[in-house]
């Protein structure tokens, strides 16, 4: 599905990944967990093709294409799906309106019909249900006067609507309660299929108990330092993050 | 002395006024243009328009007058429609609704008088050739819309003046078009005096879609009385330089005003909207919205004021200025102004300026939008609460038609 090869990114001068490697293939689930700091959320901007951060070296394939040269457009018509961490309000562009432009033109690209009224429709009742979004959020302007699990849901819903191959999740626990947690997960794992994967990127293994992470990877200093089972994730928890750093330090 | 020979030069191509109704007023007119001079940047109404290029131009005055269609320019197929064409007033024979008077101004009997705000102003009043004159009945209800289509062609020059006149629990709808076609220069002023009466309720959609060669003034001076509502939308869509003076004197107690605009701008467009709400009484409400989008090298500029009187207590008043810069070499100059004399008054204004949010458009185009498709999404929810207040359909599906052909949008109603 995507395969990371020795990923340097920096942002203004200051180099965040350094060399990053990471292989993840279909129908697998991949945890990335680290401290604060250690490029976790660069490498979802990187993957997304955010243009303030600046690659200088290694390459990533997505499914036989060259992310990197994909406008950040082409990358999520190549079914590349990022959930942001913090999801961005837009006043005055509803939810549907912006999924349904963002579906028709993924078809566009795809050359596929667009879609009809009625089938998107009936499509958005489907997914919204799957992540309990009250269909009148559905409706609203994108993420405005949304909380902060409803803005998480809403990732998870236009992903729902949008079916990538691979979804990256940035931090998308952060600022959850256990019941709106227990809702996103219980939507990640009902669109897992052996056709798709996910990067689940976590500072915390709390999300882990609901999303089961077939490998877990530790990130620290701009490289996987570390890769494991779930068994990985309760460790780092109980333990914290400190003897991973002692160990690459020394 | 030689600012005052600009100022004859451009004045001396005008024929004199034959609009009886004006005579009141013409010595004022003349006292006020020898007291001031061609406008320049040193006028503080004027400060941000360059008038060189108007005062430079040359209109020979080759109007092409056999145009057989105007009909086309008209944007509401059901509106009960007048044309001015270069000044003069063609009134197709429709059937007028009762209560409802729809003449050339030439005929009306008395004229408002208009205050001398700047030269142009004063020199409608000597040069205007004619303009329409609409006069609904107190108690009538006109459910029709009654359009004035402006045409300007070749290379007019010249000053109109009309006037609407709205009667005591009356209530209309005009759609006022300025359009061209085949010009070369022109230079189009045009005057509208406004009475809302009692209880009246009055709507203006002001379309405006000139070419690109033309220079556009045009002012509105309106009056309001008790529990009235006055709406008018300035919609700016093309031109090239275009001046907007709106002024209205809330002259009767709990009359509502709202004043809304958009304009769309590209290239080396100029247009500046002047607007004066006058709270003279107590008790009223003012809503003030203007925005707008600049691209290219095109200029805006707003200049929003709110009187509020000493006896005008328990006034709201708002005011609101947007604008969203697409091109590093456009520009605003965004100038609201409240002075408030009462003391139990509810007032707010502002004004932002920006461009578009980095973080929205990353947003977007990371579902699979362009930026193009995603930029436009975002500059159609910035400017939806404008287009909203939009009451005529028709007025709203041209606004979209223009800003397609104009700015290859894709936008949907």
């Amino acid at each position: 599905m995507i395969k990371i090869e020795n990923l340097h990114a920096s942002i203004d001068g200051k180099e965040i990944l350094k060399g990053l490697n990471l292989e993840v293939k279909a129908g697998e689930i991949h945890a990335i967990m680290g401290p604060n700091g250690a490029g976790k959320s660069t490498l979802a901007s990187v993957l997304a093709g955010r243009e303030d951060y600046e690659v200088t070296a290694g390459s990533i394939d997505f499914d036989g294409t060259d992310l990197l040269e994909l406008s950040t457009e082409d990358r999520a018509r190549e079914g590349l799906f990022l959930a942001f961490q913090y999801p961005v309000e837009i006043p005055g562009v509803s939810n549907i309106n912006f999924l349904r432009t963002a579906l028709n033109e993924i078809r566009e690209y795809k050359g596929q019909a667009q879609i009809s009224a009625k089938e998107f429709m009936a499509m958005v009742r489907e997914k919204s249900a799957i992540v309990e979004l009250d269909s009148k959020l559905a409706s609203r302007a994108v993420n405005e006067g949304f909380s902060g699990g409803e803005k998480k849901r809403n990732e998870i819903f236009q992903m729902a609507m949008l079916e990538p191959k691979l979804a990256v999740l940035d931090e998308t626990d952060s600022g959850l309660d256990i019941d709106a947690l227990r809702i996103v997960a219980n939507g990640v794992n009902t669109l897992k299929s052996d056709q798709n994967a996910t990067i689940v990127i976590t500072h915390y293994q709390r999300l882990l108990d609901y999303i089961i992470p077939d490998f877990v990877h530790v990130l620290y200093d701009g490289r996987i330092v570390m890769t494991g089972t779930k068994e990985l994730a309760l460790e780092l928890e109980e333990k914290g993050y400190d003897w991973i750093k002692e160990s690459i330090d020394a | 002395m030689e600012k005052l020979n600009i100022l004859s030069q451009f004045t001396s191509r005008f024929p004199s006024t034959e609009i009886d109704g004006l005579s009141s007023m013409a010595n004022s007119a003349r006292v006020f243009l020898s007291g001031n001079d061609f406008p320049t940047t040193r006028v503080e109404r004027f400060k941000y328009t360059r008038l060189t290029k108007l005062s430079n131009a040359q209109f020979d005055g080759s109007a092409v007058t056999s145009i057989s269609d105007f009909r086309k320019h008209q944007i509401c197929p059901d509106a009960l429609a007048i044309f001015v064409v270069n000044g003069h007033v063609y009134l197709p024979e429709i059937k007028v609704p009762n209560g409802l008077i729809i003449e050339d101004i030439s005929s009306a009997k008395s004229l408002p008088s208009s205050s001398m705000k700047d030269v142009f102003a004063a020199m409608n009043v000597l040069h205007a050739q004619s303009g329409v004159s609409v006069h609904v009945a107190k108690n009538t209800v006109i459910d029709s819309v009654i359009e004035i289509v402006h045409v300007c062609t070749g290379s007019y020059a010249g000053f109109t003046r009309n006037q609407i006149f709205i009667g005591e629990n009356a209530q209309a709808k005009v759609v006022m078009t300025y359009v061209s076609e085949q010009t070369k220069a022109c230079f189009s002023h045009v005057h509208t005096s406004i009475e809302v009466g009692k209880r009246a309720h009055f709507n203006m959609e002001k379309v405006q879609m000139e070419s690109s060669d033309l220079f556009s003034f045009s002012d509105e001076e309106v009056w309001q009385g008790a529990d009235s509502v006055f709406q008018i939308n300035t919609l700016t869509l093309d031109g090239n330089l275009v001046r907007n003076d709106l002024h209205i004197q809330v002259q009767g107690e709990h009359a509502e005003t709202h004043l809304n605009g958009m304009y769309m701008l590209n290239g080396q467009q100029h247009v500046a909207n002047y607007t004066t709400v006058d709270h003279q009484v107590a008790n009223c409400e003012s809503n003030e919205l203007y925005k707008g989008i600049m691209d290219d090298k095109s200029i805006a500029v707003f200049n929003g004021k709110v009187f509020v009187r000493q006896d005008a207590q328990k006034t709201n008043a708002f005011q609101s200025n947007a604008n969203v810069l697409i091109s590093d070499d456009a520009g605003v100059n965004s100038k609201p102004e409240l002075e408030i004399y009462a003391d139990d008054v509810k007032c707010s204004h502002g004004s932002t300026t920006g461009q578009l949010d980095d973080e929205a458009l990353f947003y977007l185009r990371a579902r699979g939008i362009s930026e193009r498709g995603a930029t436009q999404l975002l500059l159609t929810a910035f400017m939806s609460d404008v287009l909203d207040k939009i009451t005529v359909p028709s007025v709203k599906e041209k606004v979209f038609e223009v800003i397609n052909k104009r700015f290859n949008w894709e936008l949907t109603l």
